[in-house]
């Protein structure tokens, strides 16, 4: 396929799943819209994610932070605001957040990259809250203005499109292919000419607005905020989950596992919350040894690969029980020895 | 404020640290020799703690006891989890950034899994026995018996092993090791051997601080993170690798927040800890008692 048709196809695919999504409140059930609308929320979070931390490889930990600075912002500015400004605002002070952590710790790279930046949503956390106590006396907000249902399921959808449709078009920008070459090195990547330190910021940013615009638009949701559910690491780390299990690296990976995740969830979370998150470590290491491009990457030719392994392991181990290896090891050695004389 | 108060109050702090840099001792070993940053580290720490709980109250067996088996079990699973999981990535990876971003996302795996399942098995409630509970004066101060034999024993064990990298052949390997891998494979160091062999002993350093940790606090199944938090920033403080920094980055940590919750206020605590870590992280990248200068 060439670039056009591909970019055909991807947008045809997004158009089916967007007309899809939107036509699903009006005739399924409640349990189902609400599931969707988790399903979106993990959409727009884990492709944002992967736009900016899949091509470049920093492992952002920092999702929940601006998650959780765009829902106090609804908290704080929903009343004063109308919807669409709320949210555009919380996207706003995501971002801003999101260039000066940046140009704090951008230049760090790998593990502690993800450490660091696991720190700093702890300390905006532990920030907010003692905040709240100590200033404002209070522990949690209560959202009193909340708008209609359908109103945060379309703004959500819209987000979730918004998110896809921009990561297709970064794909085919110059600023995707210097994100993809500093995740291939950086070092070359700035001696071919890339400006890494603003093309890292400027992605980081990007991904946190769209994080900070969720935030926003879920906070209604709950009605009553307090920092340990909108700043929950957790939410941070199934982003992250969700990318990785999908495939960092495409386009329609991250959808797919965010959809498989949302139904596992809303099946399993509520009578065996500790099986679901048990099944999602286990799914998360058997993906990062077994699957490492994601489940995306699954063709017919990885059941082939899996399958010539595990033959070849029985083989090895079945070689081994018989005492064949043990002959051959001394034949071996029996051959060395007779070398040596002749 | 009088030199009693002060005492009291430093000592608490050291009392903290000790279990600080045992944790943190294990982690960094982890981290220094195989590039693991194994975040599920507080997890295996409660798994300690919950053996020996499961022990002391069904058979009565003191907690003393169960320290040394508490290190056996931990590092016999250590292998195990190395056997299934590391080796593998280890095997499959291209280089050891990716092979550090994987190892880094497998022990988050590791994390959901110890933690969800002991809470799956014993439920979420706090649990906890007596043991030693009354204080022991010393002068005009006072402390609890069980918090001082826990600071003495996780000293000793931090001991131990900083004696056992810094005499034994075993330690010389793996400070090897963590200097240059190439170099000392070419060496004839068996990092196939090693490697299973020192993530299993950084887990058993867990499962000791677990089983001390027990004797003097109540547990729950979600008390390890803050653990392995506590023993990053330890980690930071000590520079990634290095065995004394940890021992004395730790005690520094616990002295630190003992003295920092005296004068502003106790939920600053996990505040403060981060913006040390934070400062240094960010300042200092190789740590605080490094001399030579790592990039990060």
């Amino acid at each position: 396929m060439t670039s056009r048709q591909l970019l055909i196809r991807d947008i045809l695919v997004l158009l089916a799943f967007a007309g899809w999504a939107l036509a699903l409140p009006h005739y399924a059930s409640e349990f189902v819209t609400a599931m969707a609308l988790t399903c979106l929320m993990y959409i727009a979070l884990s492709s944002s994610w992967g736009l900016f931390c899949g091509s470049t490889r920093y492992l952002s930990l920092a999702t929940s932070a601006f998650f959780g600075v765009g829902a106090y912002t609804t908290a704080i500015l929903l009343g004063t605001f109308g919807w669409v400004e709320t949210i555009a605002l919380g996207a706003g002070i995501a971002l801003l957040l999101a260039v000066v952590m940046g140009a704090a710790v951008l230049h760090l790279r790998g593990t502690y990259f993800a450490v660091l930046t696991f720190g700093m949503t702890e300390l905006i956390l532990h920030a907010v809250t003692y905040f709240e106590k100590s200033v404002t006396g209070t522990v949690g907000r209560v959202l009193t203005v909340v708008p209609d249902n359908s109103v945060i399921y379309l703004t959500v959808l819209a987000l979730a499109v918004l998110a896809v449709a921009v990561s297709i078009w970064v794909r085919r920008t110059r600023f995707g292919l210097a994100l993809m070459g500093i995740g291939a090195d950086e070092q070359r990547a700035q001696t071919l000419g890339v400006n890494s330190r603003l093309v890292k910021i400027a992605g980081f940013a990007l991904t946190a607005a769209f994080a900070g615009a969720v935030g926003a638009a879920m906070a209604v949701r709950w009605t009553y905020i307090d920092p340990h559910t909108v700043f929950n690491p957790f939410i941070g780390f199934q982003t992250v989950l969700i990318t990785l299990i999908g495939g960092v690296l495409t386009l329609w990976g991250p959808l797919l596992a965010a959809i498989i995740f949302s139904v596992l969830a809303e099946s399993l979370r509520l009578q065996f919350p500790q099986i679901y998150l048990m099944s999602l470590g286990l799914m998360l290491i058997l993906c990062v040894l077994y699957l490492p491009g994601g489940l995306a990457s699954l063709r017919w030719t990885t059941f082939k690969q899996w399958w010539y392994e595990t033959r070849d392991w029985a083989k090895d181990v079945k070689r081994e029980l018989s005492g064949e290896k043990e002959h051959d090891k001394q034949r071996q050695r029996r051959r060395e020895k007779e070398s040596y004389f002749v | 404020m009088s030199v009693t108060a002060w005492l009291e109050l430093i000592v608490s702090g050291l009392i903290t640290g000790g279990i600080y840099a045992l944790v943190a001792l294990g982690l960094n070993l982890q981290y220094g020799l195989m590039r693991i940053l194994n975040i599920a580290h507080g997890e295996f720490l409660m798994v300690g703690a919950y053996l020996t709980w499961l022990v002391q109250t069904q058979f009565g067996v003191s907690p003393l006891l169960m320290v040394p088996v508490a290190f056996i079990v931990l590092m016999a699973l250590g292998v195990v989890v190395h056997f299934l999981c590391f080796r593998r990535l280890t095997a499959t990876s291209p280089n050891l950034d990716i092979f550090e971003a994987r190892g880094l996302m497998v022990a988050f795996g590791l994390m959901f899994l110890v933690q969800n399942f002991v809470s799956w098995v014993w439920g979420g409630d706090l649990r906890g026995y007596d043991y030693l509970t009354e204080p022991v004066k010393m002068g005009e101060v006072q402390f609890a018996a069980n918090k001082l034999l826990l600071f003495l024993l996780a000293l000793l064990f931090a001991g131990a092993l900083i004696v056992l990298m810094r005499l034994t052949l075993l330690g010389k390997g793996v400070r090897a090791l963590m200097q240059s891998p190439i170099g000392a494979q070419l060496m004839g160091i068996d990092t196939k051997k090693l490697h299973p062999l020192m993530f299993g002993i950084g887990l058993g350093l867990s499962g000791i601080a677990g089983a001390l940790l027990s004797m003097a606090y109540t547990i729950t199944p979600y008390m390890g993170q803050p653990y392995t938090v506590t023993a990053l920033i330890v980690i930071t403080l000590g520079g990634f690798g290095s065995m004394g920094g940890a021992l004395f980055g730790g005690l520094l940590l616990g002295v630190i927040e003992a003295l920092g919750m005296h004068y502003t206020n106790p939920s600053l605590k996990a505040l403060l800890s981060y913006a040390v870590f934070i400062t240094v992280l960010l300042l200092r990248p190789e740590g605080l008692f490094t001399r030579k200068s790592r990039k990060a």
